[in-house]
């Protein structure tokens, strides 16, 4: 209690020193005023009474120092000293501090973008409370070790289990017809599944109303109750608390309306924000795979299946139960769960598994932006250090008046923090403006009807981490120029201006320098180059078809509560109908179109080829697959390689018929011809299916992937509820729209068209504009490493150069040629950047290897990238040694000889 | 010389406060000259020299709340810094008048024991 008043009162006595060392003086003096006063009376003469006053009292120095030293912080004083030296001594070199300050902003800004990524990515934990005890469970096979869970083993994890508080499932946020008032035409909206305690066991109360009951999720279809986001909540009802009752129609079902989740709670998505939820007992208006039964079909494993630990459950316990529940439910229905297996994994190892594209993309983008504040950072200490340089007059005489070099190490030190601090304030300005600019991409990023956002924020965790960053890169920055330049020898020091002295070990700082300059911006660009080579090559080849003249409409029935049939009718009309519509080639229906990224469900097809034996533990091979009707080659423009395409002919009635692509027939069939095989679906026991076309491989999912199996069945043997209407026009084809729309709204007013756009739009917009973001970045901080790099090389090395213009000048006095200086500058600046190629190059193999690996999927060596960017580097330093030389071989010795 | 020299100090600056404390205890508001007079008066010759050393007691005690000062005139009509015991203060010297009181005795009861007491 005592000691915290004296350290508040030291805290106002730092801010108020000045009026007090004028009251202790005033103190000081009225205290031997008095004493001489005394000492006259006493009888002594006023001189000697004085000396008597003044010799009773003290050294009064030393009890000042007493006497502050109990007053404040001598630390903090002193802190304070450092500041004001540094500030005004930054404020000598403007233009130098500016640069600096500009440097070491670039990298953090990127470095602190990067992070603002990562941690929406990766580490930002769910938005509910106690998120550390969240865990995923998946269930594992041969193919896939992270696979979801059918309704029907949900039930026996939520009810054999042990370990869990709660179970909970959820299935995918999905494309729901939406009408606030019945009346109203339906609008596309994200829904999402989810299971009757997945408020509960979150943690998550309802802002208003409550959230769902388990009597609710019990009975499939009876309770039509929907809990709003917080988002949809306000913009469809302006956040209106008496939404609490009314009635809204999904699907064309009317749900009531019970509560609304917390603006706190935008969904456990990294970036969709689902506009409500629905019990999964409404899975019959909602679920995506018509052909399964999503209530009964164990194999239907749609279902994400989350649960909260007991407390002082481990989590290797509850990984024990899983095995054991797992290894009883392989017993129980071999059919379905033989050699699948059931797995724990915590929200980190979920977000940072192998085959996650952000967190690929995320190691990616930190390892580069790292190496971006690498590359600022020794530019910046390469220029501190030619800074302390020209200082160490300036040192000597501090260290010869005999400040300790500790102290005199904390001052420049302190420097380097003023400067970091600056850098980093602009830094988090850029990192902000990065952000921002990524929030303004969202809609290039997300076409889409459904409610995704950029997760990216500059929050608090991103700040402290900036903060942070600047703090490291002011002790990388400052702390090898402040030990050199203390270490400075007094005599040499005091005797020239900046000269150097003798003996190249002083000289290992800069070239250090340089070397991991020229390494860091060579695996930068070669990054950067990779990047942007490998997604110009991923563009060209499996994406060949025509893109150009297609326009897209996308429908769903069931929206308006259309049956099957009914459905299947009405799409059959609109074909009709449009086909014959003046400016119209060809159209077709399809369930999906190649690379539409997030507007489509791109399913997998399990089967068994035909004549050949399963490897043991092997039921099924899966392939993915898209449904389309016999127009759709011709109208995408993909030609068969053999066989034909689907005709009118392939009916429900007729053999069922498949197209594979080229890869799928040599994957299965290596030798002979796949044409005219068989596949069962499902199982060995599965119908056949003729294989009757073999198509080329077309890329499907991403211009990133591999060619790899596909496999197109006739939507007339396979109905399909959500289908796409494809229309190859012969003009402009959004002047075909208008067609569309009547076509359309004359088989049923109601009937809402989901995303109408070009196909080249779509594709630009998903395969090129999309990843093209990812590129910009990356392309940024490969120019931004560039600048840097070579701004500080040539800083560096004209440097080195220009300090030995005296002992160029000696040279040429006793008779060296221009020719000699030059080669001997040079061959000493190419020795360095040789030095950092090698190193460089070891690193860029490194960063190849891992860009192949997590993105392009492409082996070897890209020599093209090494065959521009190693010249540059060499010419920047070349230039860099080359022009100071130049200037100080045509230096007169006698000028020389007398240059500082 | 300088670790012997320090616990001296120490030794001294306590005693000194309590001395302060005691001072402004029994004779009310003084200002630095008159509070050292005193002490010396009494004390002899422990401020008979380094005077000064008192100014650092005060401020410290005054960071602790044990006092407080203000400005007013001494005895010739000049401006000079008064001190004077607050009431966290007076609690503080009797609690401490106490605990020296007992270590004084203990002391004191230690140093009249002659070689047989402690057979």
């Amino acid at each position: 209690m005592k000691s915290l008043r004296r350290f508040f009162a030291r805290l106002f006595n730092f801010a108020t020193r000045r009026a007090q060392d004028e009251r202790l003086r005033e103190e000081i003096a009225e205290h031997i005023a008095l004493q001489t006063e005394d000492n006259i009376l006493a009888g002594l003469s006023p001189i000697e009474a004085r000396r008597q006053a003044m010799l009773k009292f003290g050294a009064i120095e030393s009890m000042k120092a007493d006497y502050r030293a109990e007053r404040g912080f001598v630390l903090l004083e002193n802190l304070y000293q450092d500041i004001r030296f540094a500030v005004r001594s930054l404020e000598r070199t403007p233009g130098l501090t500016a640069f600096v300050v500009l440097t070491l902003a670039l990298g953090i800004g990127m470095t602190s973008a990067t992070f603002s990524m990562v941690d929406a990515l990766i580490f930002r934990p769910y938005p509910v409370p106690q998120s550390s005890g969240v865990v995923t469970v998946v269930s594992t096979s041969h193919e896939s070790s992270y696979d979801g869970f059918s309704y029907r083993e949900y039930l026996d994890l939520r009810d054999k289990t042990s370990s869990f508080e709660g179970v909970i499932a959820s299935a995918e946020m999905e494309p729901v017809g939406f009408a606030a008032d019945p009346a109203a035409t339906p609008r596309v909206k994200g829904g999402m599944m989810v299971s009757g305690n997945y408020f509960r066991v979150l943690g998550v109360e309802p802002h208003l109303g409550r959230s769902f009951r388990d009597d609710e999720d019990l009975v499939p279809g009876r309770n039509p109750v929907v809990v709003l986001g917080p988002d949809c909540w306000k913009h469809e009802f302006a956040g209106d608390p008496s939404v609490l009752g009314r009635t809204v129609r999904l699907n064309g079902t009317q749900f009531t309306v019970i509560g609304v989740a917390p603006e706190t709670f935008p969904g456990m998505l990294i970036f969709g924000h689902p506009d409500f939820y629905m019990p999964l007992a409404m899975a019959g208006l909602f679920s995506a795979n018509p052909t399964k039964n999503f209530f009964e079909d164990r194999d239907d494993r749609e279902l994400l299946v989350r649960a909260r630990l007991k407390p002082f459950v481990t989590l290797a316990e509850a990984r024990n139960e899983l095995a054991v529940l797992a290894a009883n439910l392989q017993r129980d229905y071999p059919r379905f769960n033989r050699h699948r297996g059931a797995a724990v994994h915590t929200q980190f190892e979920m977000r940072t598994r192998g085959d996650d594209v952000n967190w690929r993309f995320g190691v990616i983008f930190v390892v580069l932006a790292l190496s971006v504040l690498l590359v600022a950072c020794t530019n910046v200490a390469g220029l501190l250090l030619s800074r302390a340089r020209a200082r160490t007059r300036e040192i000597a005489v501090r260290l010869a008046i005999g400040a300790g070099r500790l102290r005199l190490i904390r001052l420049l030190l302190t420097e380097s923090v003023i400067l970091a601090f600056l850098a980093g304030l602009m830094g988090i300005a850029i990192g902000y403006g990065v952000v921002d600019w990524f929030q303004s991409q969202q809609n290039v990023i997300f076409m889409t009807d459904l409610p995704f956002a950029i997760p990216f924020r500059m929050d608090t965790r991103v700040l402290l981490a900036s903060l942070a960053l600047s703090c490291v890169s002011a002790v990388v920055c400052g702390l090898v120029p402040a030990l050199e330049s203390s270490q400075s020898d007094l005599v040499n020091g005091l005797k020239c201006a900046e000269g150097d002295g003798p003996g190249r070990k002083r000289s290992w700082g800069r070239n250090a320098l340089v070397v991991a300059q020229v390494s860091t911006s060579l695996m930068l660009l070669t990054a950067a180059f990779l990047m942007v080579r490998g997604f110009r090559r991923s563009l060209l080849d499996g994406t060949a078809f025509a893109k150009d003249h297609l326009l897209m409409a996308g429908f769903d029935p069931r929206l308006v509560q259309y049956d099957e049939s009914h459905g299947q009718q009405f799409y059959k009309q609109l074909v009709d109908r449009v086909r014959h519509t003046p400016g119209v080639r060809s159209a077709t229906l399809t369930q999906n179109v190649p690379l539409g990224g997030d507007f489509f469900d791109y399913n997998d097809v399990q089967f068994v080829p035909g004549g050949l034996l399963m490897p043991p533990g092997r039921e099924n091979f899966s392939s993915p697959m898209d449904t389309v009707d016999e127009g759709y080659f011709e109208t995408m423009g993909i030609p068969m390689l053999r066989g034909r395409g689907f005709r009118d002919s392939d009916t429900a009635d007729t053999p069922l018929v498949a197209v594979v692509n080229e890869q799928f027939a040599k994957h299965y069939w290596p030798s002979g011809d796949g044409l005219g095989q068989h596949i069962h679906l499902d199982n060995a026991a599965g119908t056949p299916v003729e294989i009757v076309g073999i198509a080329p491989a077309v890329k499907n999912q991403d211009t990133f992937q591999r060619p790899s199996d596909f496999l197109y069945l006739p939507l007339a043997q396979h109905p399909v509820a959500r289908l796409t209407l494809l229309l190859r026009s012969e003009g402009d084809p959004l002047a075909l729209l208008p067609a569309v729309k009547s076509a359309v709204h004359s088989l049923d007013l109601n009937m809402p068209i989901l995303h109408t756009m070009t196909y080249e739009d779509l594709y630009l917009n998903q395969t090129v504009r999309g990843p093209g973001i990812a590129i910009k970045l990356v392309g940024a901080m490969g120019v931004v490493g560039l600048l840097l790099a070579v701004a500080g090389l040539y800083g560096v090395v004209a440097y080195n150069v220009s300090r030995r213009t005296r002992e160029i000048g000696i040279r040429m006095a006793i008779g060296a040629r221009s020719s000699d200086v030059l080669r001997l500058v040079l061959g000493k600046g190419l020795l360095l950047v040789a030095r950092g190629i090698v190193i460089g190059l070891l690193m860029g193999f490194a960063v190849e290897r891992m860009m192949n690996s997590m993105l392009f999927n492409a082996g070897g060596v890209d020599l093209l990238a090494y065959a521009v960017v190693l010249p540059a580097l060499l010419l920047v330093t070349m230039l860099a040694a080359y022009l100071p030389a130049r200037r100080a071989s045509r230096i007169a010795p006698t000028q020389a000889l007398r240059y500082e | 010389m300088a670790t012997l020299s320090k616990p001296k100090a120490d030794v001294l600056q306590g005693t000194l406060a309590l001395m302060v404390l005691k001072t402004l205890d029994v004779l009310g508001p003084l200002h630095g000259y008159g509070i050292a007079r005193r002490i010396e008066q009494i004390s002899g010759d422990l401020l008979a020299v380094n005077q000064g050393t008192l100014y650092p007691v005060l401020l410290k005690l005054e960071q602790e709340g044990a006092i407080s000062s203000e400005w007013g005139a001494s005895e010739n009509n000049r401006r000079a810094r008064f001190y004077q015991l607050t009431r966290e203060g007076r609690k503080q010297l009797q609690a401490e008048a106490q605990d020296w009181q007992q270590t004084a005795a203990i002391i004191a009861r230690f140093f009249q024991l002659k070689k047989e007491d402690w057979s």
